[in-house]
């Protein structure tokens, strides 16, 4: 790979912004992107609408702190089922990386999809790259104001529907929509859709390629993932160059020319205002909107097409490749385990919670019977769907009784309910002053639903 | 050195700078304070103040924002003044 020196490469890091127009693209890979862009952004904005069990399928209800996910329903405790996810989500981009390069920042990433929505709609309202460059630089005149505005009145439209649909996704967006057409909207409902709205109006209509340049900490560490191995999108030098403009039908070998006839197409095309015939750089989110660009001038020059292409640098260097190496392995069984282990805990999570508090004010008394008494609060969690009556049971202790203030224990679906347990027992089965003792918890209408909790049970002690 | 001069670096690219790792960093406090404690159990003295969930999360995001953000204006108030003195002493 080559690279072409610039002049002061730190400097020109920090130069002026220069707005890049990126030409329309037809072909193979952008047709794939556009699927990709189709289901993404429809999955983004259906999702909210979809229903479950009576219920908005995917939730994240902060005000009731409560996550529901289709079926399940994951309560603050389960923290740690989403840190897991988010690992998950980790390490799939490392796992991806390394074997598809930048195949997420071209194909999947929010800020690629969105970018490319409002560029679609940029083409749409302005016209193409020469009518849109033609525009910028035109004096302001009354057509012009008008195209602008209604290019900004149909980008911030688009960027409400957005940030309307993300708040969704944290209150339940049919009360959303209701309180929206009842003008009845909560001032951080509205900030945060209003939020939500600029950033993306922002990032999208004019930060576009810079996010990627100068925000993103993906676009810098990537590189590290890759090896020999990874899929990349390059150009091949030693068929293209030298590069030159010809007629049709030009002899190459007589004209001393490559295969490139340097029409610029593919720096035209791309979204980061870069030459992939310089070489492989970090600015490339490898969209792959220079290879559909080139491939459409090899047809009309009748040249083969792939000068510029999906490739490895082992494949470009005619090295032997390999798809299964250790560094792809790795991350594989990594990804492999914690899948797994996530999977396994999440079918074996009982969505039932026991909490025993001692009462902290005496330590025991003594009953007329001449028992020792402890008195318990205990704190049912019933995280299931559904209500359930529980059977409470404890032993440790022989002859230990339990008494309930309140026999009948039904907790509602998603609710806490507390009752008082007072444990009796004789002094002279205690082993010593502090005997730890067990509570059982079992729901009466499902065997799985069962679980147990340690506590102390004190009494004045053997003398 | 080639480096620039910290005046020749925009101040868009320095508040971006500032407010963009502060933000993330701000999202990922929040998520982990507020599964840890539910904001009714932090009003203190049992003081009978009305409160919206979303208005406490809300409102503990921008602390942690603004607490990431003079975080980050540190850093970069240190690196540009570090990279002054180093540009005097190269000039001498």
């Amino acid at each position: 790979m080559q690279a072409q020196p610039t002049e002061n490469p730190d400097k020109a890091l920090y130069a002026a912004h220069q707005k890049i127009y990126p030409r329309e693209v037809e072909g193979h890979f952008t047709r794939l992107r556009l699927l990709s862009f189709i289901a993404l952004l429809g999955f983004y904005y259906a999702m909210p609408l979809v229903q479950w069990e009576g219920r908005q399928a995917l939730l994240f209800d902060l005000p009731a702190r409560k996550f529901y996910i289709f079926g399940l329903t994951l309560w603050p405790q389960d923290f740690i089922y989403l840190a897991a996810l988010l690992i998950l989500a980790g390490l799939s981009l490392f796992f991806f990386t390394a074997l598809l390069g930048r195949v997420w920042c071209g194909y999947a990433c929010p800020q690629t999809v969105w970018t490319e929505v409002y560029l679609w709609m940029e083409r749409k309202i302005e016209g193409n790259r020469g009518k849109r460059m033609k525009l910028d630089k035109a004096p302001n005149s009354a057509a012009k104001i008008r195209t602008k505005a209604i290019k900004h009145t149909v980008w911030i439209a688009f960027s409400l529907w957005t940030g309307f649909t993300f708040v969704g996704y944290f209150t339940p967006i049919d009360e959303l929509g209701t309180k929206l057409f009842t003008g009845n909207l909560g001032p951080w409902e509205t900030f945060w859709i209003l939020f939500y709205s600029f950033a993306t109006y922002g990032n999208a209509g004019f930060m576009r390629e810079q996010v990627c340049l100068y925000m993103c900490p993906y676009a810098r560490f990537q590189s590290a993932m890759f090896d020999s191995d990874t899929l990349i999108v390059a150009y091949q030098p030693e068929r293209g160059e030298p590069r030159g403009s010809r007629r049709r039908g030009t002899d190459l070998k007589q004209a001393g020319l490559g295969e490139c006839i340097d029409c610029n197409v593919c720096v035209q095309v791309c979204p980061t205002g870069i030459d992939i015939r310089d070489g492989l750089q970090y600015e490339c989110i490898a969209c792959s909107a220079c290879i559909d660009g080139c491939d459409a001038i090899m047809d009309k020059m009748n040249y083969p097409r792939g000068l510029i292409g999906y490739t490895t640098e082992n494949a470009a260097l005619g090295n032997p490749q390999h798809i299964l190496r250790p560094r792809v392995m790795v991350y594989a069984a990594i990804l492999l385990l914690l899948c797994g282990s996530l999977v396994t805990h999440m079918l074996q999570r009982i969505p039932l919670e026991l909490d025993v508090i001692r009462d902290r004010n005496t330590l025991y008394r003594e009953t007329r019977d001449g028992l020792i008494e402890n008195v318990y609060t205990l704190k049912i969690l019933n995280m299931d769907s559904k209500p359930h009556r529980y059977i409470l049971s404890a032993d440790g202790i022989d002859g230990l009784k339990l008494v309930l203030d309140d026999a009948d224990i039904k907790v509602d679906a998603g609710t806490v309910q507390q009752y008082i347990a007072r444990i009796q027992a004789d002094e002279f089965n205690m082993e010593s002053r502090s005997v730890s003792i067990r509570f059982h918890l079992q729901a009466d209408d499902a065997n799985h639903l069962s679980t147990t909790e340690e506590a102390r049970f004190v009494g004045p002690g053997k003398n | 050195m080639n480096a620039p001069l910290p005046e020749e670096i925009p101040r868009i690219q320095k508040a971006i700078s500032v407010l963009w790792p502060s933000f993330a960093t701000a999202i990922v406090a929040t998520g982990l304070f507020f599964s840890a404690f539910n904001p009714r159990d932090l009003i203190p003295f049992n003081l009978d103040i009305d409160i919206s969930p979303l208005a406490a999360y809300s409102i503990g995001f921008f602390i942690f924002w603004l607490l990431a953000i003079v975080s980050s204006y540190g850093t970069l108030y240190f690196t540009i003044s570090n990279c002054r003195f180093l540009k005097r002493q190269q000039g001498n």
